[in-house]
């Protein structure tokens, strides 16, 4: 067996892919790297599917040492990546020796960074993806929803020689910052919420708080006024933007449940929702209306860009 | 839900809205209705065989389906025309499904152990309801219930409706472990909890049934649309029927 061993496990380090698709209706949720654009300029790098297993490295402390050598690509969040010591810049991919350490420390921007291998990381699929989702105990290194840890083995192909060296042109880097503005689509019960409520939306600045994870993004602020009334469970898509009795908004991520009963503004853009994942805790968010053809066509022109 | 038998005879207005780039949801009023399941199981069917070219997921819950669909493949205004000619030619056949003995084949019968080892929460419902531990379990296994959502984890299936007198408000503290397997009731809902999680319904009792199941075929024994009636056993034929499902004595 070829691949990675892991020396230290880190703060979340977890496999993903493109996710569960088609079993939500069972309460199985998708999963999926949080920061898909930085996942899929992983893969890219290397000239994998964009379905292949990367690794998603959240705020640092992960080491492995090679077992074989390869292609890898870093890319994502700055986690001050160092190979046997010496500093790397990410948004590249490189050559990985047998023995080297690579070694992620804490971030310097961002708070994601994605670590793809040439064919991806070949872990045991569970109902069609790799995808690790804790919740569901499903996906991971060992098939029932782990974070990676110290010891674990991460099998991946061993390449006989050296691959093509590659980097990112500066203009197609992804900005990454600690204040961020979130389009919304509205949508779901937005007539349930007044036009106070709304003004208060556009206007006012949330923190994004330490309590978020990949099922939700929690933001505080002013508390939301909630709409009065008791709502159904319903499906919840991707992005959605639910308002709890506390009037603090939750944004839905790739490990949220398939269903949920609060009541929902709309959801974000997803290419926003990337830039989101790689907030810390404690980022500025602010919200800007979008519709609902503009923020298709700005979801065309990024799938077509990555033949998705 | 509005008890009144008019309520039944119409099926309510299907509005549509948008729910992000690439779903959109279908809702069928805003009450829980005992015919909307099956019906919803029926359209979700249907929009998954007709609409396969754009549609990539159908997500059914008490009186909504979401719709995950393509966007590059089909313009909302179209996609919300073929899905509205689908729902109606699915037929509303709305004779209250308890009472009609050709859908008593699809009743599933789930034995559960209302046993206090396994029921921790017996007492505190008595205590709440003024109702013996006796006519609890008899109120919770007398109707037959309705699958109107699979959700929270998977395989989690919701259950309607427990009957009034039963009918009690989730815990004020949610625990932080709940074992597998064990049954919960909240407001008009009971569900089976498939797998250890964190929880805030009262436990009523514990099946020793497999709810979710990765490795087989069907992955959960229910689905929305699915009818189901719990019937008591006692704590060692619990145990006998958890190892058989399990491979390992319950926790």
């Amino acid at each position: 067996m070829t691949g990675f061993r892991v020396l230290k496990g880190g703060i979340l380090t977890l496999i993903q892919d493109i996710g569960r698709l088609g079993y939500q209706h069972l309460g199985v949720s998708r999963g999926g790297p949080l920061d898909a654009q930085s996942a899929y300029w992983a893969n890219r790098l290397l000239d994998n599917e964009p379905s292949a297993a990367v690794l998603e490295i959240t705020a640092g402390g992960f080491e492995v040492e090679a077992q074989s050598q390869t292609m890898v690509a870093v890319t994502g969040g700055d986690l001050n990546l160092t190979i046997n010591g010496e500093p790397q810049a990410p948004w590249r991919s490189f050559w990985v020796r047998q023995g080297d350490r690579l070694k992620f420390g804490t971030p310097r921007y961002g708070f994601r960074a994605y670590l793809a291998v040439s064919g991806g990381f070949q872990t045991e699929p569970v109902l069609g993806s790799r995808a690790t989702v804790a919740r569901d105990k499903l996906g991971g290194v060992n098939g029932h929803g782990e974070a990676v840890r110290e010891g674990d083995y991460l099998p991946c192909k061993h390449l006989t020689s050296e691959g093509i060296a590659r980097q990112i042109p500066q203009r197609y880097l992804p900005q990454i910052s600690q204040q961020i503005t979130l389009h919304l689509i509205p949508g779901y019960q937005q007539h349930e919420f007044s036009k106070g409520t709304w003004q208060q939306l556009w206007n006012q600045e949330f923190k994004l708080d330490h309590q978020s994870n990949r099922q939700g993004a929690r933001l505080q602020g002013k508390a939301l006024p909630v709409p009065a009334g008791e709502f159904l469970s319903e499906g919840v898509s991707y992005g959605a933007v639910q308002v709890p009795p506390n009037g603090q908004p939750i944004i839905m991520l790739d490990d949220r449940q398939s269903l949920g009963g609060y009541p929902k503004l709309g959801n974000i853009l997803p290419l926003d929702g990337f830039k989101l994942a790689q907030c810390a805790p404690g980022a500025v968010i602010r919200f800007q209306p979008i519709h609902l053809a503009a923020a298709q066509q700005q979801m065309r022109r990024y799938l077509r860009f990555f033949g998705l | 839900m509005k008890d009144g038998p008019e309520a039944l005879l119409e099926r309510p207005e299907l509005t549509f809205t948008a729910a992000g780039v690439d779903a959109l949801l279908m809702q069928f009023g805003r009450t829980m209705n005992p015919c909307l399941p099956d019906f919803l199981a029926q359209l979700r069917e249907t929009i998954l065989s007709d609409l396969s070219s754009v549609v990539l997921e159908v997500v059914p819950a008490y009186t909504t389906l979401l719709v995950y669909y393509e966007p590059r493949l089909v313009r909302i205004f179209d996609l919300e025309q073929a899905l509205t000619q689908l729902s109606d030619a699915t037929p509303w056949a709305c004779t209250p499904w308890s009472g009609d003995p050709e859908k008593n084949e699809s009743l599933i019968q789930v034995p559960v152990c209302y046993d206090r080892r396994v029921a921790p929460d017996l007492q505190a419902i008595s205590e709440a309801t003024g109702m013996s531990e006796d006519d609890i379990i008899k109120c919770h296994t007398d109707p037959i219930y309705q699958v109107y959502a699979l959700g929270f984890a998977p395989g989690f299936a919701y259950l309607g409706e427990v009957p009034k007198p039963l009918q009690i408000p989730r815990l004020a503290e949610p625990r932080t472990h709940v074992p597998a397997g064990s049954v919960g009731i909240a407001g008009a809902q009971t569900a089976v909890y498939p797998d250890d999680s964190p929880g805030g319904w009262h436990l009523i009792g514990r099946s020793p049934f497999r709810w979710f199941d990765p490795q087989s075929t069907p992955m959960t024994p229910v689905q929305v649309g699915d009818r189901i009636r719990f019937y008591g056993i006692e704590y060692d034929e619990f145990e006998a029927l958890w190892s058989k499902h399990h491979g390992e004595k319950p926790e």
